[in-house]
């Protein structure tokens, strides 16, 4: 049994089987699990993560001390759009910094922050390896490359334009 | 006639896919060309870029093509007349970037489709694993790597047959062979690079591995941030399998190998082969302390040898070749060839393989065609933040592991990243600084406090809050955490900002003692101010300024409040007469 | 086992083939400092203080983790190892947020273990409390009722509501002690056969001769006035401290063996070199007894008078013939005694004249309070601008009337005269209380300050005369606190102690960590006034020269004793990392920066964590997991934000947490407490 006792609305645990079947009851596959975990629920919920402990023998502070770890793991849930912006050597010495600030002054967001709308969470990340297109920002998977902060705040414009806001 | 897009991660950033899909748009049943993608080849700075080949033979390398070039493309291969691509024809000077390097473990990048297992087969893939496991015993493949003098191109140098012998020599039934595909720092991506665009040759070259030192087990461990990467190597896997390059009685010998992929999860301390471990075994990826060594109690307390992708990738070649093939490439003690991620204030930037021996000069002037831009070279980071930066004094270093440990700065696992004379070099420091205490595992006080306050000094110095003795207090620092970090990590995190001091101490005095910026880019450090003479009063800049900063009547000469500028910068960019001066 | 021979620090030892070099060194009684070591505990290797040199190696090695090879040669003392071992400690401070010892012991010039004895006040013990102050104070009745305790107005309980009333809390303890069967009595020393002098009987004097005796030496102290004691017994009046409660401390000490000489004056009945020849060391503890004049003119008329000499005629037992209408001059705490005095020698008009406002004056707001409702009148922002006589004998005073003008290097607003403003009280008696002197009549051989006090040095008070030495008002800065006094007395009788067998004399100051606390942080502990000392009605006691205070009922003094908050670490007199931080020694400042998060929390079950003060060596983590075999505690986050918590920060679901405690007794410093 879940021993978690919190208040909060229980997760749906049913789709997490499957991963468990493969991959479970061995806690060498405890990352493997939560990054399953992970895109199955956008983030990790307390409670799947006391089932997970449970199901691979590890005690759940130390499923916490793993998820705090690793910087790919988010405890709350995301926006709709993941806004990933790099701060690799190659971004950083041609202006990312400029890119992140203006976003994040547009957006009203930090780094690991999403706006009240729950459209947009903003991260700042380590290279994403697309060095000759630098600064580059990562869209749920779409790179937009040698941005200026205006170009940057008018691609979520754009954006928030197809979402109707 | 055969159309190749090049698919990397970088290329798709660039736009291939869109290229791809106007392309396919404009193809009909029984077309008379075919269309296949390709990996990277390394020129970055070019892509998208489409080859075009007759058979084998390229009839034309098309660079920065836009998916409106479609129909050209088509067109030139249904009808041969190449004249229609002229114009995203790559230039000569442009070509020079490949045929001035020499490829090993990049042999096949950009050349081969990655996820074919023929593609590989035809380019003599998997010969060099049938004659290891056929007519060689471990103690042979060890010694030929020996004498190939490959060393481990992850950062440290380690002779890799002396970890392969170590691992060899451990007693037991289980041991494991791993492959460090951890790519952290910031600015390299030749790992990334090998495993989209050709992940048999790591498959391969691991095989060899585990055979020399008796593996049965091996693992990859992946950035998760590489999801191309680890896509293509899935699918070569399960290629390999099916072909009985993987799994029992491999190619019908007795050898039996199986492999798998752990995709990390965001901590770049686990390019640290200990940490690596904690994190395969499903912990925090925390370094352990040394001894025991991998070789001995490694994953999962059983042996292990870890290598970097790179270094496995030269495995198949050394072994088809012969180790004094290798060895008769490069310096007295770096052998072979070394694979560079050139990027920054680059004119080419992209993937760059030459021979140990070559100078810095060689690389960035040669085949990086110098700065961007026309400006002038200040510095080459060599290493990211484990690494150091080399001046423009020091250009004519020869590339091999002790010249460039003698400059401050090391090897590394290939990252260059270039500056010029607008790169605060205090700054770079910090930046480094920035990201290894972000990436500290905490574990350790020298480096987790550590890193923290040397960046916490070298932040109050960029923003004109230094202090009198705050240079000696880095150094100060730096040696100790030099001295007591736990890991790799830690050990290295002081270079960037050693190097710094030793090369451009005078940045760091003038920021101190002048609040100055020398390169103009520490924005605290600024004024921003308008040259009447030069203005014209168009208003634009007042326009454009976020901060409502500028004022001025229309056709006078407009003045920036400097208690009110935020140095956004954005009225240099708008002025179009040059007016704003900048100090 | 096979044997292996090792050297640390050049001392040969041996031990087994494959042991750290860490247990070899412990087995031989060698301490390798280390601060996540735990021989019942997988190795870690967080804390990095265990690094050693060994000679031929390049790198230093974690002495926790190596393992020793025949025939190595090791240091732990060498420069490079001392450098990195500081560091480490410096960044370990620089993170660490926690308080070594309460501010109001910080704050107390003497150091009192204020939070130790105040526990014992709380849970009855008065006799144990007396003990602990003793340590510091010799005479704690007579202190804790003059002190203008520095301790409560550092005391962080006044963040909450009002600080403790800790100097009366220490006199409540110390007569309990006095009136009880069988009083405190600290053990001596065996004698060493040194022979100290003391000149001076004073609350230096007394509490240095109470040190020296109890390290063993022989000890007398030689007073000019008829009985020990000083300030206490002359200068501060009766109704302030009652004179039979200082002659029971004065008596404790003389009963540990102090002899006592009194109407002896150095220059008259005793030269200084008589003194000096006779003694292995000589402590000068005369105090500053003469009175500075008021310094306008008719200063020197007949009814002017010092405040010190008028105090000591009275507490001689003289009432001297003051008038009806007297003028003190000054805002101190001597002006303070010397109207209340006035008062009580039946003055009808008892003016206050001060320069300056009730805000600025360093009398004690209390002592103020007291006096204006004995009815003496305040006249702020006056200065006497000249008394004028009548036939030599003082007639009136012309004040200047003053204004608060720019603060001046003390920071208070400097008085200046307004133009052309004055006022005349009549009067038939001036008392100066401006300030007080040391009299070097005596003692001439001895080298003065600037200022004309006698010149000792800071750390060992010696003076310009080998094996003389000199502490309290006389000395360097002049005229203070009697804790002031008492706390130089105590450094003094440290250092003479060291002079005399012959050990060295420096005495670093010990480092302390210290914690910025907010009254935001304190916002959810329970109010609870300050206890309330019952005082005699001002009708009444303004004719007398009985004590004011009543002292604390018992209940009274318990219950205020509870308030005490214990700021300072519990841990401290064992934690590992303050005394190797001493060892060091370190500067943590100069690495001030960020500090991790800093939180108190009661989780488990009967432990209390303090995140401030934890190093993260992890021990309480591992220990939980790897010998209570539970795992509830865990690392939380990455680099330098991570953070131990138990399982998800949730109380609920620590309950597996029984009461092993093993964490507790693991952590090397106050970072678990156990709740009993």
């Amino acid at each position: 049994m879940c021993q978690c006792n919190c208040t909060g609305p229980k997760s749906d645990l049913s789709p997490l089987g499957s991963v468990l079947k493969e991959y479970g009851g061995v806690s060498s596959n405890l990352i493997t699990i939560l990054q399953k975990a992970q895109s199955i629920y956008g983030y990790l919920p307390k409670d799947v993560m006391y089932h997970i402990a449970e199901n691979v023998g590890v005690t759940p502070a130390e499923v916490m001390g793993v998820s705090t770890f690793y910087s790919q793991f988010r405890l709350s849930p995301i926006g709709k759009y993941l806004i990933m912006s790099c701060q690799g050597t190659a971004c950083h010495v041609n202006g990312s910094e400029r890119v992140l600030n203006a976003i994040s002054e547009y957006l009203g967001i930090g780094n690991g922050e999403t706006t009240q709308d729950g459209l947009f969470t903003l991260e700042e990340v380590a290279c994403l390896g697309c060095c000759s297109l630098a600064p580059v920002i990562m869209i749920n998977g779409e790179a937009y490359g040698n941005l200026t902060p205006d170009s940057a705040v008018e691609v979520i414009k754009n954006i928030q334009k197809e979402e109707g806001k | 006639m055969r159309i190749v897009i090049g698919e990397g991660s970088c290329g798709i950033a660039a736009g291939a896919g869109k290229v791809h899909k106007a392309i396919e748009s404009l193809m009909t049943e029984n077309e008379s060309f075919t269309l296949g993608t390709t990996g990277c080849i390394g020129m970055c700075f070019l892509e998208p870029i489409v080859d075009l080949y007759d058979g084998e033979t390229l009839l034309r390398r098309l660079v920065k093509v836009k998916a409106d070039d479609a129909e050209n493309i088509v067109n030139a291969a249904k009808t041969g007349d190449l004249s229609l691509v002229d114009s995203i024809t790559i230039s000569a000077d442009d070509e020079e970037f490949l045929s001035r390097q020499t490829r090993i473990a990049l042999r096949h990048c950009g050349l081969i489709d990655p996820v074919s297992l023929d593609d590989y087969r035809e380019s003599d893939g998997y010969e060099a694993l049938e004659k290891v496991l056929k007519t060689m015993t471990p103690e042979e493949v060890i010694e030929e790597i020996k004498i190939s003098g490959l060393a481990g191109r992850g950062g440290a140098g380690f002779p890799t047959w002396f970890k392969w012998n170590a691992a060899r020599q451990s007693v037991s039934d289980v041991k494991y062979l791993i492959c460090n595909a951890d790519e952290g720092d910031p600015g390299a991506f030749m790992d990334r690079a090998v495993i989209e665009s050709d992940p048999h040759t790591l498959i391969e070259g691991m095989l060899i591995g585990a055979y020399a030192i008796g593996a049965r087990e091996m693992i990859v461990y992946v950035r998760a941030e590489y999801p191309l990467a680890i896509t293509n190597l899935e699918i070569a896997i399960e290629q390999a399998k099916k072909a009985n390059l993987l799994g029992e009685n491999i190619l019908g010998t007795s050898f039996s190998c199986d492999m798998r992929i752990k995709a990390g999860a965001g901590a770049f301390v686990c390019g640290e082969e200990t940490a690596l471990i904690e994190s395969l075994e499903g912990k925090r990826g925390m370094p352990r302390l040394k001894p025991p060594f991998p070789a001995q109690k490694g994953y999962m307390d059983e042996p292990s040898n870890i290598n970097n992708v790179e270094t496995f990738a030269n495995v198949a070649w050394i072994m088809n070749n012969g180790g004094a093939a290798f060895a008769a490439m490069g310096t007295e003690n770096s052998k072979g060839t070394k694979v560079f991620a050139l990027t920054g204030k680059i004119r080419k930037g992209g993937l760059v393989e030459i021979p140990m021996g070559k100078t810095l000069r060689d690389v960035i002037y040669g085949i990086g065609g110098g700065i961007r831009d026309d400006k002038e070279f200040k510095a080459v980071q060599m290493g990211g933040p484990s690494g150091g930066c080399i001046p423009k004094e020091l250009l004519d270093t020869v590339i091999d592991y002790k010249a460039l440990g003698a400059t401050g700065a090391i090897m590394g696992s290939g990252g260059m990243v270039v500056m010029d004379e607008s790169t605060c070099m205090v700054g770079m420091a910090k930046f480094f600084l920035d990201f290894t205490a972000l990436e500290s595992c905490g574990k350790c006080v020298h480096c987790r406090i550590g890193t923290r306050r040397m960046q916490e000094i070298l932040t109050r110095i960029v923003k004109g809050e230094g202090k009198e003795g705050d240079i000696e207090l880095l150094e100060e620092l730096c040696e100790a955490v030099k001295d007591g970090a736990l890991c790799g990590l830690g050990q290295t995190a002081p270079n960037p900002v050693l190097t710094t001091i030793r090369y451009f101490r005078n940045e760091y005095e003038a920021h101190i003692k002048d609040k100055k910026c020398p390169a103009k880019e520490c924005v605290d450090l600024l004024t921003y101010s308008i040259v009447a003479e030069k203005c014209k009063g168009c208003t634009l800049c007042a326009k454009k300024c976020p901060a409502k900063a500028i004022s001025g009547e229309v056709k006078k000469a407009h003045i920036i409040d400097s208690d009110i500028c935020i140095r956004c910068g954005q009225c240099v960019n708008s002025c179009r007469f040059g007016a704003i001066n900048v100090e | 086992m096979e044997q292996i021979k090792i050297t640390v620090n050049g001392i040969e030892m041996t031990g087994n083939k494959g042991e750290t070099i860490l247990n070899i060194a412990a087995k031989n009684g060698v301490e390798i400092p280390n601060l996540c070591y735990s021989p019942n505990l997988k190795l870690y290797g967080a804390c990095g203080l265990c690094l050693i040199e060994a000679e031929g190696m390049p790198k230093l090695m974690r002495a926790c983790s190596a393992v020793a090879n025949d025939g190595m040669v090791l240091s732990t003392e060498t420069p490079r190892v001392k450098k990195a071992r500081k560091i480490a400690l410096e960044l370990i401070m620089s993170d660490h947020e926690g308080d070594c010892v309460a501010p109001c012991s910080l704050n107390c010039p003497a150091h009192t273990d204020i939070q130790g004895y105040l526990k014992q006040i709380a849970l009855g013990n008065d006799s144990e409390a007396v003990k602990i102050i003793k340590e510091k104070i010799s005479i704690p009745a007579s202190v804790g009722r003059i002190c203008p305790h520095p301790c409560e107005s550092n005391c962080r309980r006044r963040l909450v509501e009002e600080p403790l009333s800790i100097a009366f809390l220490k006199a409540f303890a110390a007569d309990r002690d006095l009136e009880s069967d069988n009083p405190f009595k600290a053990d001596c020393e065996e004698s060493t056969g040194k022979k100290v002098a003391v000149i001076g009987g004073g609350p230096a004097g007394l509490n240095a001769a109470y040190y020296l005796r109890l390290s063993g030496h022989d000890v007398t102290i030689y007073d000019a006035m008829p009985e020990m004691g000083g300030m206490l017994r002359y200068g501060i009046p009766e109704y302030r401290l009652p004179k039979n409660v200082l002659r029971k401390e004065v008596k404790a000490i003389a009963d540990l063996g102090v002899k006592m000489i009194n109407n002896t004056k150095i220059g008259k009945d005793i030269s200084f070199d008589e003194i000096r020849n006779g003694a292995d060391a000589v402590l000068v503890t005369v105090g500053a007894w003469k009175g500075s004049s008021v310094g306008c003119k008719g200063e020197d008329l007949e009814g002017v008078v010092s405040g010190i000499d008028f105090l000591r005629e009275v507490n001689m037992g003289n009432i001297p013939d003051i008038g009806k209408n007297v003028a003190v001059v000054g805002g101190g705490n001597t002006a303070m005694d010397a109207c209340r005095t006035a008062v009580r020698c039946g003055a009808e008009n008892v003016y206050v004249i001060y320069r300056r406002t009730r805000a600025e004056a360093p009398a004690e707001d209390i002592e103020i309070e007291e006096a204006i409702e004995e009815g003496v009148q305040f006249l702020f922002l006056t200065n006497p601008d000249e008394i004028v006589g009548e036939n030599g004998k003082v007639k009136e005073v012309r004040l200047q009337i003053m204004e608060l003008g720019e603060p001046d290097a003390s920071g208070r607003r400097k008085p200046v005269p307004v133009e052309g403003e004055f006022r005349t009280i009549a009067v038939d008696t001036v008392i100066s209380a401006i300030g007080q002197k040391y009299a070097p009549a005596g003692f001439e051989a001895i080298g003065t300050t600037d200022r004309g006090t006698i010149l000792a040095d800071k750390v060992t008070c010696m003076t310009n005369i080998d094996g003389v030495f000199a502490a309290g008002d006389a000395t360097n800065r002049g005229a203070s606190i009697a804790i002031d006094a008492i706390a130089e007395a105590n450094t003094a009788a440290k250092a003479i102690n060291a002079y005399l067998l012959g050990m060295p004399m420096d005495f670093p100051e010990p480092y302390y960590s210290k914690r910025n606390v907010t009254a935001e942080m304190l916002a959810d502990r329970e109010k609870k006034a300050r206890a309330v000392m019952p005082v005699k009605a001002p009708e009444y006691r303004k004719n007398n020269f009985e004590s004011v205070i009543n002292g604390f009922s018992e209940e009274q003094a318990r219950e205020e004793a509870k308030r005490c908050l214990e700021c300072g670490c519990h841990d401290f007199k064992d934690c590992k990392l303050i005394r190797y931080v001493n060892d060091a020694p370190v500067f943590p400042e100069r690495l001030a920066g960020a500090k991790h998060e800093c939180f108190k929390e009661q989780k488990l079950v009967t432990i209390e964590r303090d995140q401030g003060k934890c190093i993260l060596c992890n021990l309480c983590v591992r220990t939980c997991k790897e010998n209570a075999g539970k795992g509830i505690l865990g690392l939380v986050g990455r680099g330098f934000r991570t953070v131990i918590k138990p399982e998800f920060d949730n109380p609920e679901t620590v309950a597996g947490c029984k009461d092993c405690n093993m964490c507790a007794d693991l952590c090397p410093t106050g970072a678990l407490k156990i709740l009993r």
